[in-house]
C-alpha cells in the first residue's frame, strides 16, 4: 500500500509540466495564460512602450513643450520629415532640412500706388491673408540639418521623488533625438509654436497619471463602501447598497461636470486642479466596483477554505489580511487595468468642455479639444496627431484588458 | 375646490392608486407581492436619487436669488447686497438644504413639478417642453442602433470563438478541408474586423467621432447635417395645406442618423461584449450538448437553446444601458448642436448655473432607468421561469 | 479483449478509435485505439475512472466531442441497423440526425442541467420527436405524457409542462429517460446516469432502467465507475484506463474471474464486509456529548417573517473516543450541519456540545458562548471539495501551517516548519511539493493535504465531511487507508459523513444513520449492516448497488428480508467485495476453487 502511494506521487511529479507551473503564484499563472495571447501581447506591448514615452517624455521629445520651448520662427508649422536621402546623395545620419519664413507677399508699394479697390481685391484672393497661407514655409533643401542622438538640450528632471520628501531630484539635459541648429518639429508646431509631438509625449503621461490618481482613489471608495457592505451584511450592507444603486442609476459625466463646475469656481493652482479632478472622477465612480467586491466578498467569505481558516483558529483579522484580501488583489488589478479607458475618456470629456485641465497645461483631452477648432480641422491637419495616439492607446488598453480579463481565472482551464 | 385639489395632486393619487391595487393584488397572488416590493424599492431608490441630484446642486455656484438679481442689474438698477439678501428670503433660499429638497420633492410628487428654472425664468415643467422626449427618443434610437449590430455579430462572435481558423479535422477529405478552412478564416476575419471596429467605437470618443463625420462633410463641400433640421424646414410646420410634409420628414431622418449613429457606435463595443460573453457562457452548457445529442441542429439548435437562454439577461440590463448612452449624450448634442434636454443640461450646468433646471434633467434619466429596471424585473419575473424561481422562490 | 465473431449482428462497431485533444500543453492522448461491439438488446458496462476516456469513448459516437479533439483517421465508428450502414465519422451537418437522437440517445449524469432551464420538459421533448418521427404537435405531446406515465412520473399531465427545476432529483432522471427514450432508439447511452442521486433513488432509477430496457430491447451503453451497478445492469463489460481498454468480456467473466491487475485493483478497492470490525466489549468512554441539539439557519428571501429551516432536530448523542463514527444519511438529512454544529461552525440553536478530557473544557451551546481558540486545539475538519476548501493562493506549507500560525503554538519558524513537514510526512506529501500551489495537485493530494492541515495542531478529533466522495474508487482507497493509520497512530477520533455506505462499512467502527433532520439509528458497523432495525435503515441498506451476477438476472430489488435470510447463515471468512448475497458468497467459492 504504502510503496503504491509513493510511486502514484513519483508519477504525478514527473507528467506534463515543470515544476515551474507548480510553484507559480496566482499572478504568474495569469501571466503565463495572458502571454498565450497573441493580440494582447502585442498590445500589451504598445501600451508599455507609450505609456513608458510619456514617464520619460522630456528625453524622448526633442522640444521643451513649454511656451518657453515655443519656435517663434516656426508657428503653424507643418511637420518636418527627416530623410535619408535625396538628390544630393545618401545619408547614414537622417537629417532634415532648414525650413524658413516666406516673405509675405503683399505688396504694399503696389497697394500704396494704385490705392485703389483692385489692389485690395487682389491681395485677398491671393490668399496671402487666409490663414491657410501663414503657415506657408520654404524648404531649404541645400542646408540639411543632421539628426543627433543624445543631444544636450533643456534641462529638465528625469525622476523627481523631492515630493514625497526624499530630497531625490534626477537632472539630466540630454534627449533622445535632436539637430544641429534650431529644433525638429516631427509633428508640426501649434499656433504658438509649441512643438505637437513634444506636447502629445507629455500629455500621454498627465493624462495616464490622472486616471491612476482617479483608479486609486476610486479603488479606495470601492473598497470601502463593498467591503463594509460584504463584511458587515445586514442593514448596514442593506442601505449602503441602495446609496449604491441610486448613485449607479445617475449617468456619471453630468455630475463629474457639476463638480467640474464647481471646482472652476475655486481658486487653484493647475497642480491642485489636476488633482481634484482626479479626484472627483475617482470618488464618483464607486457604484459598480464597489457592489462587485461585495459580490465578490460575499461568495468568498462563503467558500470552504474561508470555514477552514475560522476552523483552525484564525482570528477574522487574519482571515481578512491572508484570505480575503489576496483573493481579490489580482480581479481588483485585472479590473482597473479594464476601466482604464473608461477614466481616460472621463477625464478627456471634461477637458473637452473645458472644464477638466486647460491650456497650457499638456493633457490629452486638451489636446484634443483643440480639434475642435474649424481653423484646425483645415489648416493644420497635423495637429490631430494626439488624436492618433490616443486612440491607440485606448485601443492599447481595451485589448490588454480584453486578454486579461480571459487571462484572469487560472482556474478555469482545468474544470 | 375639489376640482383644484385633484390638480394639484393627481401624481400623488396615481402613484397611490397603483401601490393599492398591488397590495391588493399581493395578498392572493406571490408575483403581485414581489412586484409590490419591487414598486416599493424603486420608490425608494428614487427618492435617495433626488437626495443625491438636490444636494449635487448645491455645489454650483450662486444661486437664483444673485442671478435674478444680476440679471436686474444688466437693466440698469443699482443692487445691494441687502437686495440680494431680500430677494433670497422671498424665494425662500434661504432655507436649509433639506427644507427646500423637501419641498421641492413634495411639488414633485404631488403634481410632478420640478422646479423653477432660474436661468428660463420659467417653471422647469414649461422650459424642457418635450426636449425629455427628444433626447429619450435619441438614446432609445442609438440603443436600438447598437442592439442591431451587437446581437447578430455577438452571436457570431460567440460562436467563432473556439473555432479554428483552419479545418485540420483527419477525418476530412482534402477538399472539403479546403473548403471549410475557407468559411472558417472568412468568419473568423468577419469577427475581429468586426470586434477592432466596435473596439473603435470605444476608443473614439464620442465628440471626436461626431467630429470627424462633419469634418468630412466640411471637405466634400455638403451642408453639415448638424441640428435637427435645415435651416430651410426649421420653421416648416410639419402639417403644411398640401397635407404632411415627406420632405421635412426626410430632411429630419437625414439629421438625426448623425447622433444616433455617433452614441450608437459607442454603446456597440460594450453591447458586443456582453452578448459575445452571455452567449459563451450559456453554449458551454451541458444543456447544449444535451440537445445537440436529441438532433437539434444548425439554426434551430442556437436560436433555441444558447441565444434564448441569454436574452434575458441581455434584456435586463436595458436600464443601465439608456443610462450608458445618455451619460454620452449631452457632449455629443454640444457637437452637433442639438437642442434637446442633454444640451440643456451641460447649459445648465456648466453655463448659466441653473440647479434646478439640471436636478430635474437628472433625475429625469434616474426615473427612466429605474423604471426601465423596474418592468424588465417584472417582465422577466412572468415569464422567465429561472427568474422566476429565483425571486419568488 | 473480446471480438465478437459474428460482426455482422453488430449493432454498433467502434475500430481503432483513437482521439486525441489539443491543449496548450500539447497534444494529450485521451483515447488510444479502443475497440468495442455492441449487439442488438446488449448492455454493454464500460467502465474506469475519471480521465480514463469513458465518457469521450460515449460522445464520439454522438459526435460531440468538443472542437480540440482529433479523431485519427485510422478510426472507425459504424452503426448498423436492418440494411443501414452507417459511418458515423463521415456524417455532416443534418446527416448527423440519424444518429443523434435517432439511432442513439444519450442520458447524461446530470439531470438537471441537461433540460434547457427556460423551456418546458414537454416542449422539448415533443421538439425532439417532431424531428426524429415527424409527429404532429398534439400527437408528440399524447405520446410524451403517456411515455411520461410509463416512466414513473406522478401526474405526468402536469409535470409535462413544468420546467425542470421544479422535478425533484428523481423526477428528473425519469424525464430524462422519458426523453431519451421518446424516439425509440436502437442504442441507448447512458454516462452515469445514477451517479448524482441517492442511494435509495439510484436503486429506483436502475430498476426502471432494467424494466425499459426488457420490454423495448434496446441496446445500450452504460457508463458508470460503479461496479456494483455495472453488475446489476450489464451483460458485457469493458474496463477502461488512461485511454485504453484494459479488459473486456461478460460481466461474470470480468467481475468474478478479473484478469486484468487493474480491474482486480478496482475489485479490490471495493469495501470488504468480511471483517467488519468486533464491537468492543465494552463501549469506550464518550469523547464528546451532544446534547439535545438542534440547528436552523434563517430561511434566505424572507426577511420580514425570521422563517427558520431546521436541519437538526433534537439530537443527543455520546461519540465514543477513538473510534471511526460513520454518519450516514440521504442529501438533505442534515448529517452535514451536525457535523459543522460540532465544530461551532452552524448556528446552534439548542442544546449543547460538550467536549471531555481536555486541558481546558470546551462546552458550547445554544446559550453557552464557544472558545474558538479551545475548539480549534481539540477538534478540526476535513472538507468534501478538495477544490475549494484550499486557498488557491497559498502554499502547501502556508496551508498545512496555518493552524499553527493562526494559534500560534509554535514558537519560531523552525519549528513550525517542522511539524509541517512532520505531519506532511504522515500524510504521505512529498517534502519537496511544500513550495508548490494548490493547482498543482490531483483531488486525492489535494485531500491529503487538508488532513494533514486537520491534523498539524494535533487535535483528538475530526470532521470528515463526504471527505472521499469526490474522489475516484482506488484514490478512495488510499485516503480511507491513510485516515486508518493516523486513527492508529495517533489515537482519533474520527467522524465521518458519508452517503455511501460501502465506504462506511469499510472504515468506521460505529454507524450513526440520519433523515431528515432526526437520529434514525446507531450502533455498531455489524449492527448496523446486518442487522438494521429501523424500516428506513433497512431501506437503505437494501439500495446499495450489489455485486451480483449477471444471471440469473434479477427482475426486482432483492427484498430487504432475503438479504437477512443471508445473513441469518455463519458469516465467510476471507474478502467478499461489495455486499453479502448470494451471489458474493457464490463469487467467493469460485475465487478460492481458482
Amino acid at each position: 500500500m504504502m510503496s503504491s502511494v509513493l510511486a502514484r506521487f513519483g508519477q504525478k511529479a514527473k507528467t506534463s509540466q515543470d515544476e515551474s507551473y507548480y510553484t507559480a503564484g496566482q499572478l504568474a499563472l495569469i501571466k503565463a495564460r495572458f502571454t498565450r495571447k497573441a493580440s494582447g501581447v502585442v498590445a500589451g506591448w504598445i501600451l508599455v512602450s507609450i505609456v513608458l514615452m510619456g514617464f520619460f517624455a522630456p528625453f524622448f521629445s526633442p522640444v521643451d513643450p513649454t511656451i518657453r520651448g515655443a519656435d517663434a520662427e516656426y508657428r503653424r508649422g507643418a511637420p518636418q520629415a527627416f530623410f535619408f536621402w535625396d538628390a544630393q546623395g545618401v545619408s547614414l545620419r537622417p537629417f532634415t532640412y532648414t525650413y524658413s519664413k516666406s516673405k509675405p507677399k503683399i505688396d504694399f508699394q503696389a497697394l500704396a500706388a494704385s490705392g485703389g479697390l483692385d489692389a485690395l481685391d487682389a491681395l485677398t484672393s491671393s490668399g496671402a491673408l487666409s490663414s491657410s497661407s501663414q503657415n506657408k514655409y520654404n524648404v531649404d533643401r541645400d542646408k540639411r540639418r543632421y539628426v543627433q542622438f543624445f543631444i544636450k538640450g533643456w534641462e529638465y528632471s528625469l525622476i523627481d521623488f523631492s515630493m514625497a520628501g526624499l530630497d531625490l531630484d534626477l537632472r539630466w539635459d540630454r534627449h533622445l533625438f535632436g539637430v544641429e541648429q534650431g529644433d525638429i518639429h516631427l509633428m508640426g508646431t501649434d499656433e504658438d509654436g509649441k512643438d505637437v509631438f513634444s506636447r502629445t509625449l507629455h500629455a500621454v503621461w498627465v493624462t495616464v497619471s490622472i486616471a491612476v490618481v482617479a483608479l486609486i482613489v476610486k479603488l479606495f471608495t470601492s473598497l470601502l463602501i463593498g467591503g463594509v457592505s460584504g463584511y458587515f451584511g445586514g442593514r448596514v450592507d442593506a442601505v449602503l447598497m441602495s446609496f449604491t444603486e441610486a448613485v449607479r442609476v445617475i449617468p456619471s459625466i453630468p455630475v463629474y461636470l457639476a463638480c467640474a463646475v464647481a471646482l472652476s469656481s475655486m481658486d487653484l493652482t493647475s497642480v491642485q486642479r489636476y488633482f481634484a479632478i482626479a479626484v472627483v472622477i475617482g470618488a464618483l465612480d464607486f457604484a459598480t466596483l464597489g457592489r462587485r467586491l461585495r459580490t465578490h466578498i460575499l461568495t468568498e467569505r462563503n467558500q470552504d477554505y474561508v470555514l477552514a481558516a475560522q476552523l483552525c483558529g484564525s482570528s477574522s483579522w487574519r482571515i481578512i489580511w491572508r484570505h480575503l484580501i489576496p483573493s481579490f488583489t489580482s480581479y481588483i488589478i485585472v479590473d482597473t487595468l479594464i476601466n482604464f479607458p473608461y477614466v481616460i475618456l472621463a477625464e478627456t470629456s471634461l477637458s473637452f468642455l473645458g472644464l477638466g485641465l486647460t491650456e497650457p497645461v499638456n493633457s490629452l483631452g486638451v489636446l484634443l479639444q483643440k480639434a475642435q477648432d474649424p481653423d484646425i480641422q483645415q489648416n493644420m491637419i497635423w495637429q490631430f496627431f494626439p488624436v492618433l495616439v490616443f486612440v491607440v492607446l485606448i485601443m492599447a488598453f481595451v485589448f490588454v484588458g480584453d486578454a486579461l480579463r480571459d487571462a484572469a481565472d487560472p482556474y478555469s482551464e482545468k474544470k | 375646490m375639489v376640482a383644484d385639489f385633484f390638480t394639484n395632486t393627481w401624481l400623488l393619487w396615481v402613484l397611490l392608486s397603483v401601490a393599492g391595487f398591488l397590495f391588493w393584488r399581493s395578498r392572493s397572488s406571490q408575483y403581485f407581492h414581489y412586484v409590490l416590493n419591487r414598486y416599493l424599492l424603486a420608490l425608494m431608490t428614487l427618492l435617495i436619487v433626488s437626495g443625491i441630484v438636490f444636494s449635487l446642486m448645491e455645489v454650483l455656484p450662486g444661486d437664483c436669488a444673485e442671478k435674478y438679481i444680476a440679471y436686474k442689474n444688466t437693466q440698469g438698477e443699482i443692487i445691494t447686497q441687502a437686495d440680494i439678501a431680500a430677494e433670497r428670503s422671498r424665494m425662500g433660499l434661504d432655507r436649509s438644504l433639506v427644507v427646500r429638497w423637501s419641498s421641492w420633492i413634495t411639488d414633485l410628487t404631488l403634481r410632478g413639478d420640478l422646479g423653477f428654472s432660474c436661468a428660463k425664468r420659467q417653471s422647469v415643467n414649461i422650459a424642457l417642453g418635450d426636449r425629455f422626449w427628444m433626447s429619450f427618443g435619441f438614446c432609445i434610437a442609438g440603443l436600438v442602433f447598437a442592439y442591431l449590430i451587437a446581437v447578430p455579430f455577438g452571436i457570431l462572435s460567440a460562436y467563432m470563438i473556439n473555432k479554428p481558423w483552419l479545418d485540420t479535422n483527419p477525418q476530412h477529405s482534402q477538399k472539403q478541408r479546403l473548403i471549410n478552412s475557407l468559411g472558417l478564416s472568412f468568419n473568423k476575419l468577419l469577427d475581429l474586423k468586426l470586434r477592432v471596429i466596435s473596439y473603435l467605437g470605444l476608443a473614439l470618443p464620442n465628440f471626436l467621432l461626431a467630429l470627424s463625420i462633419i469634418l468630412l462633410y466640411v471637405f466634400a463641400g455638403e451642408p453639415v447635417p448638424t441640428g435637427l433640421f435645415s435651416d430651410q424646414w426649421s420653421n416648416e410646420p410639419w402639417f403644411a395645406e398640401s397635407g404632411f410634409q415627406y420632405a421635412k420628414l426626410t430632411d429630419f431622418l437625414s439629421h438625426i442618423w448623425l447622433p444616433i449613429f455617433v452614441i450608437g457606435w459607442a454603446a456597440t463595443a460594450l453591447q458586443l461584449q456582453t452578448v459575445r460573453a452571455l452567449v459563451v457562457d450559456e453554449s458551454n452548457k451541458l444543456y447544449v450538448d444535451a440537445a445537440r445529442a436529441r438532433g437539434v441542429h444548425g439554426m434551430s439548435l442556437w436560436a433555441g437553446y444558447p441565444v434564448r437562454h441569454s436574452i434575458s439577461p441581455l434584456f435586463n440590463s436595458i436600464g443601465f444601458d439608456f443610462q450608458r448612452v445618455f451619460n454620452d449624450l449631452p457632449i455629443v448634442a454640444v457637437v452637433i448642436g442639438l437642442t434637446d434636454s442633454a444640451a440643456l443640461l451641460i447649459e445648465a450646468l456648466a453655463m448659466t448655473n441653473d440647479q434646478e433646471m439640471a436636478a430635474a434633467i437628472l433625475f429625469l434619466v434616474a426615473l427612466v432607468v429605474i423604471s426601465m429596471n423596474f418592468i424588465t424585473d417584472i417582465v422577466l419575473a412572468a415569464i422567465d421561469p429561472r427568474v422566476r424561481k429565483s425571486v419568488l422562490g | 479483449m473480446m471480438i465478437n465473431k459474428s460482426m455482422h449482428t453488430n449493432l454498433l462497431e467502434i475500430r481503432d478509435l483513437s482521439i486525441d485533444f489539443n491543449t496548450d500543453e500539447g497534444l494529450v492522448h485521451a483515447v488510444d485505439n479502443i475497440s468495442l461491439n455492441i449487439r442488438p438488446g446488449e448492455v454493454m458496462g464500460l467502465v474506469g475512472e475519471s480521465g480514463s476516456g469513458k465518457s469521450i469513448t460515449a460522445k464520439s459516437i454522438m459526435q460531440l466531442l468538443p472542437g480540440n479533439a482529433i479523431i485519427q483517421p485510422k478510426s472507425q465508428l459504424r452503426l448498423r441497423h436492418d440494411n443501414n450502414d452507417i459511418d458515423i465519422l463521415k456524417l455532416r451537418g443534418r446527416d448527423l440526425r440519424k444518429v443523434r437522437g435517432d439511432m442513439v440517445s444519450m442520458i447524461f449524469q446530470e439531470p438537471m442541467a441537461s433540460f434547457a432551464p427556460a423551456i418546458r420538459l414537454g416542449e422539448q421533448i415533443v421538439e425532439t420527436m417532431q424531428i426524429h418521427l415527424g409527429y404532429s404537435r398534439e400527437q408528440a405531446r399524447r405520446e410524451g405524457i403517456a411515455l411520461f406515465d410509463r416512466v414513473g412520473i406522478v401526474d405526468p399531465a402536469r409535470r409535462f409542462d413544468q420546467y425542470v427545476f421544479e422535478l425533484s432529483g428523481g423526477m428528473r432522471q425519469r424525464a430524462m429517460i422519458a426523453m431519451a427514450l421518446s424516439t425509440k432508439p436502437k442504442l441507448l447511452i447512458a454516462d452515469e446516469p445514477t451517479t448524482a442521486l441517492d442511494v435509495t433513488i439510484q436503486a429506483q432509477v436502475l430498476e426502471l432502467m432494467l424494466e425499459l430496457r426488457e420490454q423495448m430491447g434496446m441496446a445500450m451503453l452504460f457508463i458508470t465507475h460503479d461496479l456494483g451497478v455495472i453488475s446489476k445492469i450489464a451483460d458485457n463489460v469493458t474496463v477502461m484506463r488512461k485511454g485504453q481498454v484494459v479488459e473486456a468480456g461478460n460481466a461474470d467473466q470480468v467481475l468474478y474471474r478479473p484478469g486484468h491487475h487493474y480491474t482486480q485493483r478496482l475489485l479490490a478497492a471495493l469495501p470488504n464486509l468480511d471483517n467488519l470490525p468486533e464491537a468492543p466489549k465494552e463501549k469506550p468512554q464518550a469523547l464528546l456529548s451532544i446534547n439535545d441539539l438542534s440547528v436552523s439557519y434563517p430561511v434566505a428571501g424572507n426577511s420580514r417573517k425570521q422563517e427558520m429551516f431546521t436541519a437538526v432536530k433534537n439530537i443527543s448523542l455520546d461519540l465514543p473516543e477513538g473510534q471511526i463514527i460513520g454518519l450516514v444519511g440521504e442529501s438533505g438529512s442534515g448529517k452535514t450541519s451536525l457535523g459543522k454544529a460540532l465544530l461551532g461552525a452552524a448556528p446552534i440553536s439548542e442544546g449543547s456540545v460538550k467536549y471531555h478530557g481536555t486541558k481546558k473544557k470546551v462546552h458550547f451551546g445554544a446559550s453557552k458562548r464557544l472558545k474558538r481558540k479551545r475548539l480549534s486545539k481539540t477538534a478540526q475538519m476535513v472538507f468534501q471539495d478538495p477544490h475549494s476548501s484550499l486557498n488557491p493562493r497559498m502554499t502547501i506549507r502556508d496551508i498545512i501551517a496555518e493552524p499553527l500560525e493562526a494559534m500560534k503554538l509554535t514558537s519560531s519558524r523552525e519549528e513550525t516548519d517542522q511539524r509541517v513537514i512532520d505531519m506532511a510526512k504522515r500524510c504521505h506529501i512529498d517534502v519537496e511539493h511544500l513550495r508548490r500551489f494548490p493547482h498543482a495537485f490531483s483531488g486525492g493530494q489535494r485531500q491529503r493535504i487538508s488532513i494533514a492541515r486537520a491534523l498539524v495542531c494535533r487535535p483528538k478529533f475530526i470532521v470528515a465531511d463526504e471527505s472521499v466522495a469526490a474522489l475516484d474508487v482506488s484514490i478512495q482507497a488510499e485516503i480511507l487507508a491513510l485516515l486508518k493509520e493516523l486513527r492508529a497512530e495517533l489515537g482519533l477520533t474520527i467522524l465521518f459523513i458519508s452517503h455511501d455506505l460501502s465506504v462506511i462499512a469499510n472504515l468506521c467502527d460505529w454507524v450513526c444513520v440520519m433523515k431528515d433532520g432526526g437520529m434514525v439509528e446507531e450502533g455498531t458497523v455489524r449492527q448496523i449492516f446486518l442487522k438494521p432495525q429501523q424500516p428506513y435503515t433497512q431501506k437503505l441498506i437494501a439500495s446499495i448497488p450489489l455485486l451480483e451476477p449477471s444471471q440469473p438476472r434479477v427482475e426486482h430489488l432483492p427484498e430487504s428480508t432475503e438479504i437477512f435470510a443471508v445473513q441469518q447463515e455463519p458469516l465467510i471468512k476471507g474478502p467478499i467485495r461489495g455486499h453479502i448475497t448470494e451471489a458474493s458468497i457464490r463469487f467467493h467459492t469460485e475465487e478460492l476453487r481458482c
